[in-house]
């Protein structure tokens, strides 16, 4: 697996020409000169799109007897008219150097952040000695939704008929991590065959597709059996984010021994209710993952793991695994094992998607009142009508709807 | 090409509640009702028939703020709703003023339907009154009281059809006929206040999420666009067929993103159909103008930001020109109107400037 192109080097950031206006930067100074001719040249009345603010503002009072008083879509510190400005000519010194300088700390934020995120070095290869990355996370929402959707593939593969075991050992890859695939257990609705028990892995699972929606979910249990994963040991059952409940309440907590199991049996199949725990323990070898070394281990989970956070990937099968061609399920494992443990260790990373809404200030935030009720109070436009006092019902009306008759001395009390 | 651009002499004194162009076409005449309790009525055009800075003709004092005025069944009558409860009719030949009804609240929108020659005003007292045209000079002419389920905000009509937005996100869409019927009924009071419960045509839930701020009807009689204190204007079609549901859509504007990142969401206080083109302006309190095409759903253009909070657009009837309303609002944190800040421009249209650019 070759490494992934990081982004651009802070040279390159700081080569980008950007928009002295808006600060927005821009692969190439002729989309910038484009752009600004189109955002912040152009003139209103006639589209016409001039090369500079002087020109705009030339045209303006010559074509359209009008001033030119501010540059449009610009930043507000930006909007003079008297910079003159065409392409990256024409900014100021001190505004270059703040924006190098900005350029420069997001450079290094950025590189902090995703140090912190994926555990590899700032600079350089990612591959090697490097102390276990940070796991990724994945969101619990995410998560649960995957082991929803596992459940119901299952649980349909399942309904679908039975018929005898299907040995793992014909799932086997050209790999030694041969033993994770007999896990996968996703079993395609057109399949012909499905399984009485869960964990016989059929020949399918070794395409991409079945390995990659199955493994997440089972590989958070690998440290079960499998030690050797390095990043998973930590796990404990009871951090799982609410283990039995999820997508089955029906299921009683039958205890097999090992926790973890419960979780892996689908709603509808009742054939392990009650029966003796024995009737599960063969497959029990199969569960525990990991019969890799470590030595191999440690490598796939170094090289494999794209950068990218978890979540996306796992939630969409289909799009991680456009990414890592060829299937590699013990690295979805892994990193499986690592979002879980993630998702109990570290919520930093968390916050960060609930950012992506803007904060938003608004000018007006009355939902019960105009703006015109509001005025209406105010003493100045106060208005009490004389009439009140001579209608027959002798009421003094509406004194909650006009507001503002109490709302000032100065207003006549309409009695008088 | 050009866009010219005037500023009407002797403004009000006070921000604009309303602006409103003659429904005739070969008209440049303009009423305006103020927070300054008057109603003002202007000619842009001067002695030479151009459209220019225009002049002050005549102007209605009132016992409180106008919040509104439209023209009637023609240039020589307008009706004005205000803060004194009342729904007046001016004669401006004779200046003669006549109460048509009295609210019980300040009276926020009256508006005029020629094809049904009925007056409506909209109060906060929650209530529609419609009354004939005749009322005021026909003592059998009572109005009728249409009790609605919310405080109307704005309201609009067709040829056809009468929108009501109000508080609570809700919405009717009245049958102008049925309401026109009911008025032409109403001669003999049937109780005290004359209340007759009209069921509407339809009755929606506004398709945004804050309280309605304007609405405007399409002047092909297909819909209506309405826009929200939220920055948003949204665009739907009265057809209840699914088909024509599936069409609306709402989008945002009239927005800024301030030195912080913070988007600074500015009200959209105006909406105002082109009448030949079917395209719309909207004016919001960040003075900003637009021009949108609502069936392409592309802006055809901004204008420069004026300095001060949007109160009210409209289009003349020759659609040549748009009036622009500007004045420092609630948006603007204003108490006091500054002298001068107060200010009517008229924008004269190059031939295709409103005119949608079609589909992409």
């Amino acid at each position: 697996m070759g490494k992934k192109r990081r982004g651009p080097s802070l040279e390159e950031l700081l080569d980008r020409p950007w928009c002295y206006y808006c600060e927005r930067d821009f692969d190439d100074l002729k989309i910038l000169i484009s752009h600004q001719k189109a955002k912040h040249f152009r003139c209103d009345n006639c589209n016409r799109r001039l090369n500079t603010a002087g020109g705009l503002s030339v045209h303006l009072s010559q074509v359209h007897k009008e001033q030119l008083t501010q540059v449009h879509n610009a930043l507000p510190n930006r909007m003079g008219v008297d910079v003159e400005i065409f392409g990256m000519e024409g900014i100021p010194a001190d505004v270059l150097k703040a924006h190098q300088q900005r350029v420069a700390s997001q450079f290094q934020q950025a590189e902090l952040d995703r140090q912190h995120a994926t555990g590899n070095p700032t600079s350089g290869a990612s591959s090697g000695r490097q102390p276990a990355k940070k796991p990724k996370l994945e969101p619990v929402s995410d998560l649960k939704k995957r082991l929803a959707e596992h459940k119901a593939k299952r649980a349909e593969a399942l309904a679908g008929g039975s018929s005898g075991d299907v040995t793992p050992s014909s799932a086997v890859q050209s790999t030694p991590t041969s033993g994770v695939y007999t896990q996968s257990p996703q079993i395609p609705a057109a399949q012909p065959y499905s399984y009485p028990q869960p964990y016989g892995g059929p020949p399918a699972a070794v395409t991409p597709h079945f390995s990659q929606t199955g493994s997440p979910v089972y590989s958070s249990y690998s440290p079960v059996g499998g030690q050797q994963v390095p990043g998973a040991s930590p796990y404990t059952p009871s951090g799982y984010p609410s283990p039995y409940p999820v997508g089955l309440p029906a299921q009683p907590p039958v205890s097999y021994g090992a926790p973890p199991f419960h979780q892996q049996q689908p709603p509808p199949d009742n054939r392990f209710m009650g029966l003796p725990a024995a009737s599960n323990l063969p497959q029990r070898p199969a569960f525990a993952v990991p019969s890799v070394n470590a030595h191999e281990m440690q490598k796939m989970h170094m090289g494999h793991v794209p950068p990218t956070p978890a979540a996306s990937g796992y939630s969409n099968g289909d799009s991680f695994q456009s990414t890592e061609h060829v299937s590699t399920p013990v690295d979805n494992q892994i990193s499986g094992a690592a979002n879980d443990m993630a998702s109990k260790t570290d919520d930093i990373n968390k916050p960060k998607k609930e950012k992506t809404k803007p904060a938003i200030r608004m000018i007006y935030n009355d939902d019960t009142f105009s703006p015109e009720e509001k005025m209406a109070q105010l003493p100045r436009y106060a208005y009490v009508p004389d009439k009140s006092t001579q209608t027959a019902l002798g009421e003094i009306p509406g004194n909650a709807i006009v507001g503002a008759i109490q709302d000032s001395d100065t207003v006549i009390d309409p009695a008088h | 090409m050009t866009s010219q651009q005037f500023i009407v002499a002797s403004p009000p004194t006070d921000a604009i509640s309303a602006l409103k162009f003659s429904p005739d076409p070969n008209s440049a005449r303009i009423v305006v009702s103020s927070w300054d309790k008057n109603v003002y009525l202007y000619d842009l055009r001067d002695e030479n028939g151009q459209v220019g800075e225009g002049k002050l003709l005549q102007k209605f004092e009132h016992r409180a703020p106008v919040l509104d005025v439209c023209f009637g069944e023609n240039e020589n009558e307008i009706y004005t709703a205000g803060l004194d409860w009342d729904v007046r009719k001016i004669n401006l030949d004779t200046s003669e003023q006549t109460v048509l009804s009295s609210h019980e609240a300040g009276v926020r929108h009256v508006l005029y339907s020629r094809e049904h020659n009925i007056v409506i005003s909209a109060s906060w007292d929650s209530t529609l009154h419609i009354h004939r045209s005749d009322a005021g000079s026909n003592p059998d002419s009572l109005p009728i009281t249409v009790p609605l389920p919310s405080k109307p905000f704005s309201i609009s009509a067709t040829a056809t059809k009468l929108v009501v937005a109000m508080a609570s996100r809700a919405l009717h869409i009245y049958d102008l006929k049925a309401l026109a019927l009911l008025t032409a009924q109403a001669d003999t009071p049937v109780s005290g206040d004359n209340r007759v419960e009209v069921e509407p045509w339809q009755r929606r839930e506004s398709s945004l999420k804050f309280m309605t701020r304007a609405v405007a009807c399409m002047p092909d009689d297909a819909g209506y666009a309405s826009s929200s204190i939220e920055g948003r204007v949204a665009v739907e079609w009265f057809d209840p067929s699914p088909e024509s549901q599936a069409r609306k859509y709402a989008f945002k504007c009239h927005r800024q993103t301030g030195e912080d990142g913070v988007d600074v969401v500015y009200p959209v206080n105006a909406l105002a159909f082109h009448p030949i083109f079917g395209t719309f302006a909207s004016g919001g309190g960040d003075g900003v103008v637009a021009l949108w095409d609502g069936i392409s759903k592309r802006r055809i253009r901004q204008y420069q930001k004026y300095q001060h909070s949007v109160s009210a657009v409209a289009f003349s009837a020759s659609g040549q020109h748009l009036a622009i309303a500007v004045s420092p609002g609630f948006e603007d944190g204003h108490d006091e109107v500054p002298e001068g800040t107060v200010k009517i421009y008229v924008r004269e249209l190059g031939a295709t400037e409103a005119k949608g650019k079609g589909a992409k």
